[in-house]
């Protein structure tokens, strides 16, 4: 059994030893490098883009606006064409900029230095417009974004609207609005993309990317080219967190331009331009009421959202429908109204953040049911046990139009309790209260997730030597597939794991494809390839029987060897004999993970600082097959999730400028911030798929804020909470406290 | 974030750095850890590099008599290695360890620091409070600033565009003397939202004198003038640490719009900070 073995990663050989390849690091002869002059208003009409001095400038070799490319195709939609229909996205701006730092035109030089003189020497004209922020704000704004279209890019409603008699006669109702500030994915590596136009008509495609073939569908598409010959290739990732499944401006430009010079080009984002946007993740006002009766049993609940998608409704329109669909998280609640909007407005255009809806949805339910509890004077964590959907209630549908497929929350719960001592705190509280001491608190999360969707590819192919090759459609950005993905392999083979090579992310080579992100690698292309393998030993022992002239029922596998009629032949022997592999498309239903967390925090009275003692993940993924990483994504996400309950938040000035440029100003967690973490899990199998798995990497960015900002809300006992907006700085809870 | 074109020179002697500032047009490299990520972002475009790490003697600190001298190329790691002797060294000491992390704190310099005169450093609050004093060379001779005199304004010193910050001269701190140092910061390697720095000297169980520094304070670093008068002739017990902390706050401070806090917030943290500050010198000496 190698599913379930803690395997150490393959590819961290080279990527610790700094030998990974990533697109920075290709040398492809005669490459130039882009880069873009950038609005520098968040909103204006585009008068004028003079290039002359840019082209004059040594060692440019071209520049360019949109004027100069007709033949430019807007940017496409991913999903959710309708919040996009009114609102075209160029990739170079032509009469209107929406943010600063839109693409206006794109310099092309020797090298990046001299690319960036020819920027610098470019001078646009832009006459300001007014400028909307706040998406509450810009929806009932009369400054339109985009003539002819409204800023409220689509609204929906799910569950139904709730009787306000349900508010007048509840024993309790608490109300508070949250902020879900914006947040910058950070990766390590930026975005980048290398285009090589090739003889024929033809381009090899290498980017930093999620979702490889998906971009070639674009490109293709967008420049009138057949699939086939557009191959995109996906090296070494550091990091996407849902920020590179994108087809965006800057690629399609790059693109022209290496078609249009007929060389290769390449664009390395760098950090000024990555903390800027696009994309942004996160972005949403939140207002909430819960009604409860005297016992804390929910009876009513209503979220309301505002999302701000920045400058152009894109990926990031869709996430606050994911908020909207897992409004009510691991609860039954009677009656559930919710609403959200996507509203556009002159930030840079957001997309899906690690969690991508969920972290926003979980924070809103969690805080709310934290201040149900202060209110009526209960224990937090009796008031989620008295509202969980039980184990016995699946699969469970929502009243938002999900079906939970398995859970067990409340044992999920006891396990968090006992691994952060829950008693133990609580005595600890009640004792610093009593006698004076630094004010302690302790907060929880019990969440529940999404993860998965749509169909992925998986073959696995038999070789004559003995080795086997698993193709998967999924796309590592630093996951460690080729570990985890040939444990499964070889698991349903019953062969080594070391004898299985993973290829991926190059569509070349793997026929088709969806990617890898809403955490759908391991429960969705691990299931396909678990699927295959299976395939693969039918195949097998259908050779088999034809080669031995019994029929297939007498043929019998075990570990990598068929057996009938008195002979034997390896997998390897028989692939001798022909080609021996099996494809399959797996499309298995959204799976639900979900999870619970516990935090504990003190809070420094003098000024305000937190100070995170404890936090504890216990996390339910199903069928984990390599615990070693799952558990390193765990810390990933769980700092992630640190990051943006105590330091991390996009800031504007009034004018829209971002303020937020370094990582001098955009402070994440490193290792002198990150707490004691403890992991733990339960494990319920994902009854959808033969393999088991739910989706993992995404959890602690969902579970740790609420846990964190419940803990410190314990802490100063605080009866209203909207002033205790994320990120909690200092200042946030001096402010607060008082 | 690639700078735009520079000149770059090597000096191999101080006549040598002299002779390329006097264009005016010139900035100098020393550990290069802010004006370099300026260049990067193309906020600072200097026409000239001149690079000061191959000038002989640069690097010295020299104590002579009750002064300690520190030239430009000495870099903020020498103050965590001891560099400096006595009671003065572990204040430095005590500060150095806050500025930004090691691998920063092996390039950067104290002089680059006081040049480049962030709002936020620390070491233009120290030598402010101590009283240094500065010399800037240039093509006209050597001139003599007072640090209170040297820090305009953040981002602007009294140094002219065609003047090396040649040196920069310490006291020593006399016989019992205490010294305290807090910071508060949003990450450990993050700006100071807000420090202070203070060494006091005690005759006879009472203040004799005293130096408070505030670091982010206000447009410059920040001698706590009325913070010390309050201290001056009284026992470094709690009302007098108590009404430090409160002139500190109230009189010394001027502080501006800053992210994530507000006037009254600043205030506060200068008074929260200067008490701790006196706190640990009196405990921890």
């Amino acid at each position: 059994m190698t599913i379930g073995a803690r395997l150490r990663r393959r590819e961290d050989h080279r990527l610790v030893r700094g030998a990974g390849c990533y697109v920075g690091d290709l040398r492809v002869a005669g490459c130039l490098d882009a880069v873009f002059v950038r609005s520098d208003l968040a909103h204006g009409d585009l008068r004028q883009v003079d290039l002359e001095a840019a082209r004059a400038t040594p060692g440019v070799v071209a520049a360019w606006s949109s004027a100069d490319l007709p033949f430019l195709p807007d940017t496409p939609p991913m999903m959710d064409p309708e919040s996009v229909r009114g609102r075209p996205w160029p990739p170079l701006a032509t009469d209107r900029v929406r943010y600063v730092g839109q693409p206006v035109a794109v310099v092309v030089g020797d090298d990046r230095y001299v690319a960036e003189d020819g920027r610098d020497a470019a001078r646009v004209r832009i006459d300001a417009l007014p400028v909307l922020l706040d998406p509450a704000e810009a929806a009932d704004s009369p400054v339109r974004l985009f003539a002819g279209a409204g800023n409220v890019a689509s609204e929906k409603t799910f569950g139904e609207p709730i009787d306000e008699a349900v508010w007048q006669q509840a024993t309790v109702v608490v109300e508070a609005t949250y902020r879900q500030q914006l947040l910058a994915h950070t990766y390590l590596e930026t975005r980048a993309i290398l285009v090589r136009p090739e003889p024929g008509g033809g381009l090899t495609v290498w980017v930093s990317h999620q979702a490889p073939h998906r971009l070639r569908r674009d490109l293709a598409g967008g420049f009138g080219l057949r699939e086939e010959n557009v191959r995109v290739i996906v090296p070494d990732v550091g990091g996407a967190f849902g920020g590179k499944s994108e087809t965006w401006p800057e690629y399609l430009a790059v693109v022209a331009a290496a078609r249009r010079l007929n060389r290769p080009v390449r664009w390395l984002e760098d950090r000024a331009e990555a903390l800027t946007g696009p994309p942004h993740g996160r972005g949403q006002n939140q207002r909430v009421r819960l009604a409860a009766d005297a016992d804390g049993r929910m009876l009513a609940y209503e979220l309301h959202i505002d999302a701000d998608v920045g400058g152009y409704p894109h990926t990031g329109a869709f996430v606050p429908m994911a908020t909207s669909m897992m409004a009510t998280g691991a609860y039954t609640i009677p009656q559930v109204s919710v609403r959200s909007r996507a509203v556009v407005t002159n930030t840079a255009p957001t997309s899906p953040y690690r969690g991508a809806g969920r972290p926003e949805a979980a924070s809103a339910i969690e805080r709310t049911v934290d201040l149900l509890a202060h209110r009526l004077g209960l224990d937090p964590a009796e008031v989620r046990r008295r509202n969980f959907i039980g184990p016995d209630a699946f699969p469970y549908d929502t009243p938002t139009g999900f079906t939970y497929d398995s859970g067990d929350y409340a044992a999920a719960l006891d396990v968090a309790l006992r691994e952060v001592d829950y008693s133990g705190w609580r005595s600890e509280q009640a004792r610093r209260r009593r006698e004076g001491g630094v004010p302690l608190g302790i907060g929880l999360c019990t969440y529940v997730e999404r993860s998965g969707a749509g169909e992925e590819f998986g073959a696995v192919e038999a070789c004559p030597d003995g080795t086997f090759v698993a193709l998967s459609g999924c796309c590592s950005t630093g996951q460690g597939h080729e570990t985890s993905f040939p444990q499964v392999v070889a698991d349903v083979l019953g062969i080594e794991p070391e004898r299985v090579r993973l290829v991926e992310r190059d569509t070349a080579v793997v026929p088709s494809g969806i990617g890898s992100f809403a955490s759908r690698s391991m429960q969705t292309g691990g299931a396909a390839l678990h699927r295959a393998a299976g395939k693969l030993i039918e195949a097998a022992r259908q050779r088999m029987a034809e080669t031995c002239a019994v029929p297939v029922g007498e043929v019998t596998y075990d570990a990598g060897v068929l057996a009938a009629a008195g002979r034997s032949m390896t997998l390897a022997e028989l692939a001798g004999t022909g080609q021996l592999r099996a494809d399959n498309t797996f499309a298995p239903p959204e799976g639900f993970p979900f999870g619970a967390y516990a935090a504990v925090v003190e809070v420094e009275p003098e000024l305000g600082e937190v100070t995170v003692l404890r936090l504890v993940a216990v996390d339910d993924y199903g069928v984990v097959v390599n615990p070693l990483i799952v558990d390193g994504q765990g810390y990933g996400s769980t700092v992630q999730g640190l990051g943006q309950a105590l330091y991390e938040d996009v800031r504007y000035d009034p004018d829209g400028r971002p303020l937020t440029r370094s990582l001098l100003d955009y402070l994440i967690p490193t290792l002198s911030e990150v707490p004691a973490l403890r992991f733990a899990e339960t494990r319920t199998p994902n009854p959808n798929t033969p393999l088991g798995a739910k989706g993992a990497g995404e959890a602690g960015c969902i579970g740790a804020p609420p846990a964190i900002v419940n803990a410190v809300a314990d802490a100063l006992a605080l009866d209203a909470r909207d002033a205790l907006q994320m990120p909690l700085t200092p200042y946030t809870c001096w402010s607060a406290a008082r | 974030m690639k700078p735009a074109p520079f000149e770059y020179v090597a000096a191999r002697s101080a006549d040598d750095v002299v002779a390329a500032l006097a264009d005016g047009r010139t900035e100098v490299l020393a550990g290069g850890q802010s004006l370099v990520l300026e260049m990067n972002y193309r906020t600072r475009r200097p026409a000239r590099l001149v690079d000061i790490n191959r000038v002989p003697g640069f690097d010295t600190v020299e104590a002579i008599g009750d002064t300690v001298r520190i030239g430009p190329l000495v870099r903020h790691q020498a103050f965590e290695s001891g560099a400096v002797p006595g009671q003065l060294g572990a204040l430095l000491h005590r500060v150095v360890r806050h500025i930004a992390h090691p691998p920063i704190r092996t390039r950067g310099t104290m002089l680059g620091s006081l040049a480049y005169a962030h709002p936020a450093a620390e070491w233009p609050a120290v030598i402010t409070a101590l009283g240094a004093e500065l010399d800037l060379v240039g093509a006209g001779g050597r001139r003599t600033v007072a640090a209170g005199d040297f820090f305009l304004a953040p981002f602007r010193t009294a140094r002219r565009p065609d003047e090396l910050l040649a040196e920069v001269r310490l006291p020593v701190l006399p016989a019992g003397t205490v010294i305290g140092f807090a910071e508060h910061r949003r990450t450990h390697a993050s700006f100071a939202q807000l420090a202070v720095i203070a060494a006091v000297t005690l005759a006879d169980g009472r203040v004799s004198s005293a130096s408070i520094g505030l670091v982010n304070a206000a447009d410059r670093p920040v001698r706590a003038r009325a913070a010390e008068a309050a201290l001056l002739g009284r026992p470094l017990d709690d009302p007098a640490v108590a009404a430090a902390a409160r002139a500190a706050a109230e009189q010394d401070a001027d502080p501006g719009p800053q992210p994530y806090t507000d006037l009254a917030y600043q205030r506060h943290t200068v008074a929260v900070l200067t008490r701790r500050a006196l706190d640990q010198a009196r405990t921890e000496g």
